[in-house]
């Protein structure tokens, strides 16, 4: 047992754990914004499949990483907007778009890399790893002087570009939600769509900017899938990120500062799930445990919410808020 | 609006979303098409597109088309498995709760199936009832999970039903690579079903159909019966309408909610039985096979509707089958299906779709109906003057 923590705590585990929290951290993100503006989009998986692909192809035909990460951005809010078009044009039921963006970003990506592929190499590849090299992956960021400090260097030095930005983004995020008049708009609808409405607030317009947000969003957690954390884009890469993300969504109560903690428990649960089956669980074993941490994650915060509420309304708490009175 | 016009606007709205998506098909096969130049690429696009559209029913040759017993046949088999989980999915969806546990319902159906088929001996009639059943209950106990985290503690059933559908397949593949595989053979399959489980051939020709596509249609039956001949039927339908209604008029929400989930995981369970027993000799699923969310599919072209849902499963059916030859046979990947089931899929759940039309259809009735009443009016008021 003492031997095992002593394989676990060392700097590797935990720049894993940061590494892989990043890309459900940029889905968290992206899953906070919508609800926040009163509605869920489970579609966040399906995106990042395509901004994945869209990653991968276009640093690979441009040779170039950074207009490779822009396409994944572009291909993400587009992906957003196109939600947005049938679920507040249409009036699609929100959860019904995001299945069906899900179904298609889960075969049909892999429809479009065989075609692409197929037009362009000659033959149809089920995936692009073998076209993307590292130099067209997003680079890694050592620091100068943290990388020399002992464990913490290990730790913090050495990530990729986008894992900084995920969490300088959530930082932003939260900035943007609670210090800025576009956030306040988007509370407002929100929380109510008719007094927004009331006071001037376009309501169909902030909703189509949270859905872009939440989008673009996606569409960096998928080009750190494609371009960053895996070389090259294959089928079903992404597992399930997005749909974790609307755990940690509802585990950090909506807050960008607790979906950033609950995303890096996730990271955790898949680092440990890693490293058990370095020792030798079988990886059908290792594999499920994020997921199985998801739904244990989701019922511990759902009892600690239910008794909080309880305080809140028992005896003691009424009585002693009369007594402030 | 009158009934007949309102069925009118039914249809002409599926059509269109239909052709909608059809055409982004096309646009798509036309980019894939291999050829020089424009006209050979619309050729092969033509040609493709014949494979997709009539392939599933018809061989083509220089001779013209000519129908096919067996490609029918093939067609009704792969609409076993989809009626179930489309069912399934319309039992949970008309109460409201977006349960996507179908997937992994579908798979942990067929595998706890396929182990009674294997590991326990019984007569040749009771086996594959008793298999099967065991499969669905097996699969009901898992939807109780997220069914009772959403009404004891509010958890989304939905992301619940997601996470279980990896837990599921993780956990089947344990135990078949660890304890279960038949380690003579190359791939990873299970032991053989005892010949006492399998469920027979309703019509064999080659490839055949069993009798799971009658016990489907039966099931297509008593689900509808279920829903709307039933108190328990009116009960999940009124909560997706109006919960809230429900609870104040003394519904017990949460124990209709829960049997939902119950009835949903059980149909799944029993539908990946009988695709098991009656199509395969081994469990060899190594991933989620997808039928779940081609049920999801068929329960929004059935609009939630259960007596739909043989149909919308032949359109899901004939659509795949086309793609998988159009696949064989004009080199476009088969992954089309999912490209245009989306497409289907996003237009039919659209409400405000087509919506000048039908406002066009409800402005037309009203003044229809108020030229008979002018009409009417006049004729008595003659009858009075006179």
């Amino acid at each position: 047992m003492l031997n095992f923590l002593k394989l676990l705590f060392t700097p590797e585990f935990f720049f894993s754990i940061i590494r892989i929290s990043a890309p459900i951290l940029f889905a968290t993100l992206g899953a906070i914004i919508v609800e926040k503006a009163g509605f869920c989009n489970i579609g966040l998986e399906g995106i990042m499949m395509f901004a994945a692909l869209a990653g991968s192809m276009v640093s690979y035909y441009a040779s170039s990483w950074l207009l490779g990460l822009l396409a994944a951005l572009a291909m993400g809010t587009l992906m957003g907007l196109m939600m947005g078009f049938f679920a507040f044009q249409l009036k699609t039921d929100i959860t019904l778009v995001g299945i069906a963006v899900n179904m298609m970003g889960s075969g049909g990506t892999l429809f479009l890399c065989k075609v692409i592929t197929n037009l362009t190499e000659g033959k149809a590849m089920a995936s692009t790893t073998g076209l993307i090299t590292s130099q067209l992956t997003i680079p890694n960021i050592t620091i100068p002087l943290v990388e020399k400090i002992p464990f913490l260097g290990g730790i913090l030095s050495g990530h990729s570009l986008l894992t900084w930005l995920a969490f300088l983004i959530c930082g932003l995020t939260s900035v943007m939600l609670y210090k800025t008049s576009l956030g306040l708009n988007i509370r407002a609808v929100g929380e109510n769509p008719n007094a927004a409405s009331s006071v001037g607030v376009s309501v169909l317009k902030i909703k189509y900017i949270a859905i872009a947000y939440s989008g673009l969003m996606a569409g960096f957690g998928g080009a750190f899938m494609s371009m960053s954390y895996a070389q090259g884009w294959s089928q079903d890469m992404v597992a399930g990120r997005g749909f974790i993300a609307l755990a940690a969504q509802a585990m950090g109560s909506g807050e960008c500062l607790g979906g950033m903690l609950s995303s890096l428990v996730f990271g955790f649960a898949q680092a440990l799930g890693i490293k058990f089956s370095a020792i030798g669980l079988d990886s059908n074993l290792a594999s499920p445990i994020p997921y199985a941490v998801t739904i244990i994650g989701l019922v511990i915060f759902a009892v600690s919410k239910r008794n909080r509420e309880k305080k809140l309304h028992s005896p003691a708490s009424l009585e002693k808020a009369g007594a402030k009175k | 609006m009158t009934k007949k016009r309102q069925i009118l606007f039914t249809l002409v709205r599926g059509f269109v979303a239909i052709l909608i998506a059809l055409l982004v098909a096309t646009l798509l096969i036309f980019i894939s098409a291999k050829g020089e130049g424009f006209s050979a690429k619309l050729a092969a696009t033509g040609k493709a597109l014949q494979q997709m559209l009539i392939g599933p029913l018809f061989r083509t040759g220089r001779s013209g088309a000519a129908f096919e017993l067996k490609r029918l046949t093939d067609i009704f088999a792969s609409m076993i498995p989809i009626i179930f989980t489309g069912l399934s999915v319309c039992i949970m969806f008309s109460a409201n709760q977006f349960n996507l546990g179908a997937e992994g319902g579908i798979m942990l159906g067929a595998f706890v199936t396929s182990m009674i088929a294997i590991y326990v001996p019984m007569a040749a009639g009771l086996h594959p009832i008793v298999a099967v059943l065991i499969g669905g209950l097996a699969v009901a106990a898992m939807m109780l999970l997220p069914a009772l985290l959403k009404t004891r503690l509010g958890v989304s059933e939905m992301v619940c039903s997601l996470m279980l559908n990896y837990i599921v397949m993780y956990l089947i593949k344990f135990l078949l690579n660890t304890y279960l595989a038949d380690k003579t053979k190359g791939q990873i399959q299970s032991y053989e079903f005892l010949p006492t489980s399998k469920i027979g051939a309703m019509i064999d020709t080659g490839w055949k159909l069993s009798w799971g596509f009658l016990i489907a249609l039966v099931a297509v039956v008593l689900c509808g019966l279920y829903m709307y001949r039933t108190r328990w039927g009116y009960a999940i339908r009124m909560i997706g309408i109006n919960q809230a209604f429900s609870k104040y008029s003394g519904m017990k929400v949460a124990y209709v909610i829960v049997m939902s989930q119950v009835v949903g995981g059980f149909l799944a369970g029993i539908g990946g039985g009988i695709e098991m027993l009656g199509r395969y000799q081994t469990f060899s699923w190594s991933s989620l096979p997808g039928y779940g969310w081609t049920g999801i599919t068929i329960a929004i072209l059935a609009g939630n509707n259960c007596y739909a849902v043989p149909l919308a499963a032949f359109f899901m059916a004939y659509l795949s089958k086309g793609c998988d030859l159009m696949a064989t046979y004009a080199k476009v990947p088969s992954q089309l299906i999912d490209i245009i089931q989306g497409v289907i899929f996003l237009f039919f759940a659209a409400e405000q779709f087509l919506s000048h039309y039908r406002q066009k259809l409800v402005v037309k009735s009203a003044q229809e109906e108020l030229a008979r009443k002018k009409l009417e009016e006049a004729r008595e008021g003659g009858a009075a003057n006179a």
